[in-house]
């Protein structure tokens, strides 16, 4: 019974620095530590600062999801100063956080999460051929399509913010751009070459209609049958390749879900308050907990810092209740962390005292809440799927695709309704208090906080996605979401370990991951490894 | 076939998605039509764990001819000049850039943070960040002012929050294609061809500008100079000419130029009233004049006009 230490750093392909240390037993991983390895200060930069700078600097926290933190940091100031929105203003914002997710969906499948599936670990499976020739880094049929068809949503995003990414055109009291027929037309337009470019033609095999007719996974599978046009594209491939490869069987996490829900509706939120806000959103907000839906009330949110590289601040506060952080001077060397203390830059966030996985799965389990109302999205087949297999990297993946064609018809929806002649910003008054903004990014739950004092910002506090998948153990040592989904994970090659990475970019974490492995008992460090 | 070595500090990865956004020639192009080997990205490449450190030891021992390296990011030199802020592959960013920068051809910073510090580096600085050889306004950032690679050039600057993707690949194709020599740079480290004329130029607002016509936000017309902070007279860029995303560009969207290709950004480290405002002197004259005009004198034009 050898305990084997698994040390991987980086692991790439998550942005920014992430590694992972893993304990296996007999090729089984006992335990695992998720480290950020990079600490940047935002909230520290922002505090004394202009109340608006938010709208500038936080894009800047993450090029992926700059219009996520956008979204999130006009709503903070909105709610702080208790503005008036047009419904215009509404709309573009939707239309920029839509655009900005539905890019990051192929990028992300294949230049980070599907060229994994042609690492030669599955090189004895039949399938393996037809993966490698479409999935294969820059050489792959599919990657190039796909690459290249991410471009385009973005372009959108440009027509009204200027630029992606790291716009500032959300502000509070609505956005900066008023934009004519032209505009509209154009985005149209785009959106079309992305469908026919690669949503129907190379993703689906079918109409985004067809598709949004499969309610269940006995839907999906009949679908996948229908004919060749369906079984033979990315989509099809994906899921018999997924499922041949094994990958439903490994990296469950944490088994319950937070979202914050986003694209907030265009009549329902003219005079934005926190409280009100998770009722307007079109895509729903909640919490689950396996079995039962619960509200996502952002005051149940805690921070947790007893293995945080932070200090002079207590563990368990409310954001509100957070000091700006303050950095550790004596960060221990990442390669001899000492896990029973403090060991990563991310700190653990909990909800109502729970570890939460956020992300396009904790999305589509929010969709399939009975209960959503009328405007919200309604979609019952991930109720389904967690039914009956439960969630796993397979399925991490099948939901954030999944949201490719809704999110299509959303934008064109919203884009049909931008009133020309409507206002599309109405001037605020500045004054001090408190706000909360928060969105879905393409990886999961997104929400700043902000305290305005005398005219300038008191307190900032962000928690990305990432901090709460990729967070440490909290204040009892219980794990995080990916440190807890790669317990059980089988190693079938140690000298290879794909499964690690698999799960980590199943996640989508935001960093750049790494492994080294060591033998536990001795604590020599063994043969280094590639995943 | 160059070799490129693309490594991110203290970053958000902005540069990154914006180089993905690239087209004519796209990523994809860059690597199968003009001869560019990206021997490690870490958003895109295959590698993990010890194969990345194996390249980097390529590298630093000359079994891989480091051609270009691209740098992204701050070099994080936090907490108390350790840099275990920021680690990678086992050790901390800024040794790694230490040790490649002069194994490199040439060496190219993009974005604000890899030039001059950008927005993690805004008092106080709490990851003690700089650029690679500027810290904001002042020449010598980490590498210092006298570094040169091994072609004997200074750090090759294309700033921007985040940089355009045709000023990076149009970099990387001239030193795949042996034309780097057509490239000459300003007293910034900046190649002269993106950055001597100004974001106004080919700004659709010019007219409003010239007519004193006072933009705001929401609206189709008038220019954002007067009241709202833009700062497309007086920086250095071509967002105007290589629109963004082939469609547009922020003052085209009406949303004011941040200055993002000048050392100082953010301006005024982001102080209150600097953020989407025009500062002014006793509430009427604006701060900031146009480049080559002082804030004086612009005013009273425009008043007699």
């Amino acid at each position: 019974m050898a305990t084997k230490e698994l040390n991987i750093s980086p692991v790439g392909r998550v942005e920014g620095d992430l590694d992972v240390k893993v304990y296996m037993e007999n090729g089984v991983v006992t335990r695992a530590h998720t480290q950020a390895a990079m600490y940047r200060g935002f909230e520290k930069i922002l505090q004394g600062k202009d109340p608006q700078s938010g709208l500038i600097v936080t894009p800047r926290a993450c090029g992926i999801c700059g219009g996520s933190h956008l979204y999130c940091a006009s709503f903070a100031l909105d709610t702080a100063w208790q503005t008036t929105l047009p419904p215009n203003a509404l709309l573009l914002r939707a239309i920029g956080q839509a655009t900005e997710t539905i890019q990051s969906i192929p990028r992300w499948f294949y230049a980070i999460f599907a060229t994994d599936m042609a690492n030669k670990k599955f090189a004895n499976k039949p399938l393996y051929e037809e993966v490698v020739k479409r999935f294969a880094a820059y050489v792959g049929t599919s990657f190039q399509r796909g690459v290249t068809a991410s471009g385009r949503p973005v372009e959108v995003y440009a027509l009204f913010g200027g630029q992606w990414p790291h716009s500032s055109y959300m502000v509070p009291g609505g956005v900066m751009c008023a934009p004519t027929l032209k505009d509209i037309t154009r985005a149209h337009s785009i959106m079309n070459h992305f469908r026919n470019d690669w949503l129907e033609s190379v993703w689906l095999g079918c109409s985004i209609e067809r598709y949004l007719e499969i309610k269940t996974w006995d839907d999906l599978m009949a679908w996948l049958e229908e004919n060749e046009s369906h079984y033979n594209s990315d989509l099809g491939l994906f899921i018999r390749a997924g499922l041949e490869f094994g990958l439903d069987k490994f990296g469950q996490g944490v088994g319950k879900f937070l979202a914050w829900g986003t694209y907030i509706h265009k009549d329902m939120y003219n005079h934005p308050t926190i409280d009100d806000r998770n009722a307007a959103c079109i895509s729903p907000a909640g919490f689950f907990d396996g079995e039962k839906y619960y509200p996502a009330n952002q005051e149940q949110v805690a921070e947790y810092i007893k293995h945080a590289w932070y200090e002079n601040q207590a563990d368990g506060l409310h954001p509100f209740d957070e000091p700006p952080p303050t950095p550790s001077q004596n960060p221990s060397n990442l390669e001899h962390s000492d896990f029973r203390g403090k060991y990563s830059w991310a700190k653990a966030p909990r909800f109502n005292g729970h570890a939460a996985e956020v992300g396009p799965l904790a999305r589509v389990i929010m969709a399939a809440n009975p209960n959503n109302a009328p405007h919200q999205i309604q979609d019952p087949l991930f109720g389904d799927i967690m039914k009956r297999m439960g969630p796993s990297v397979f399925t991490r993946v099948l939901a954030r695709m999944h949201e490719a064609p809704r999110l299509y018809k959303l934008i064109e929806e919203w884009l049909t309704q931008i009133d020309l002649d409507g206002e599309f910003y109405i001037k605020p008054k500045e004054r001090d208090g408190r706000g909360w903004g928060a969105t879905e990014a393409a990886r999961g739950a997104l929400a700043h906080w902000i305290e305005v004092e005398n005219g300038v910002i008191k307190n900032y506090q962000i928690i990305s996605p990432t901090t709460w998948n990729v967070g440490p153990n909290d204040a009892q040592n219980n794990p995080g979401p990916i440190e807890a989904a790669l317990e059980g994970t089988e190693i079938e090659d140690p000298h290879d370990p794909v499964e690690v990475g698999m799960v980590a970019r199943s996640f989508d974490s935001c960093l750049v991951c790494t492994v080294h492995a060591h033998d536990a008992k001795s604590g020599k460090e063994l043969a280094r490894f590639k995943i | 076939m160059i070799n490129l070595l693309w490594l991110k500090g203290g970053a958000c990865g902005g540069n990154t998605m914006s180089f993905l956004s690239a087209d004519q020639p796209n990523v994809i192009e860059l690597v199968q039509d003009f001869g560019v080997r990206i021997i490690y990205h870490p958003t895109i490449g295959l590698e993990i764990g010890e194969q990345v450190k194996e390249i980097l030891h390529d590298c630093l021992e000359e079994r891989i001819a480091l051609d270009l390296f691209v740098f992204e990011g701050s070099v994080v030199q936090g907490p108390a000049g350790t840099g275990s802020m920021n680690i990678f592959a086992d050790r901390p960013m800024m040794e790694w850039v230490a040790l490649l920068a002069p194994k490199a051809r040439y060496v190219m910073a993009v974005g604000d943070c890899a030039a001059w510090g950008g927005i993690v580096a805004v008092p106080p600085n709490p990851t003690e960040s700089t650029g690679l050889q500027h810290h904001k306004k002042q020449r010598g950032g980490f590498l210092g002012a006298d570094f040169r690679s091994r072609a004997g050039w200074p750090v090759i600057n294309i700033p921007g929050c985040p940089a355009h993707p045709d000023w990076m690949t149009q970099i990387i194709v001239a030193v795949a294609t042996g034309r780097i020599r057509d490239i000459e740079l300003d007293e910034w480290g900046r190649p002269r061809t993106f950055f001597t004329s100004f974001t106004q130029t080919g700004c659709t607002r010019t007219r409003a500008f010239a007519k004193g016509r006072k933009g705001r936000f929401g609206q189709r017309d008038g220019c954002l100079y007067y009241e709202v902070g833009c700062r497309g007279s007086m920086t250095r860029s071509s967002c105007n000419r290589i629109l963004w995303n082939r469609t547009s560009s922020k003052t085209r969207a009406n949303h004011p130029c941040l200055g993002c290709t000048e050392p100082g950004f953010p301006h005024h480290d982001l102080k209150k009233g600097s953020v989407f405002k025009t500062m002014k002197y006793l509430g009427l004259v604006p701060r900031e004049a146009p480049e080559g005009a002082t804030p004086l004198g612009f005013f009273l034009k425009k008043l007699i006009r």
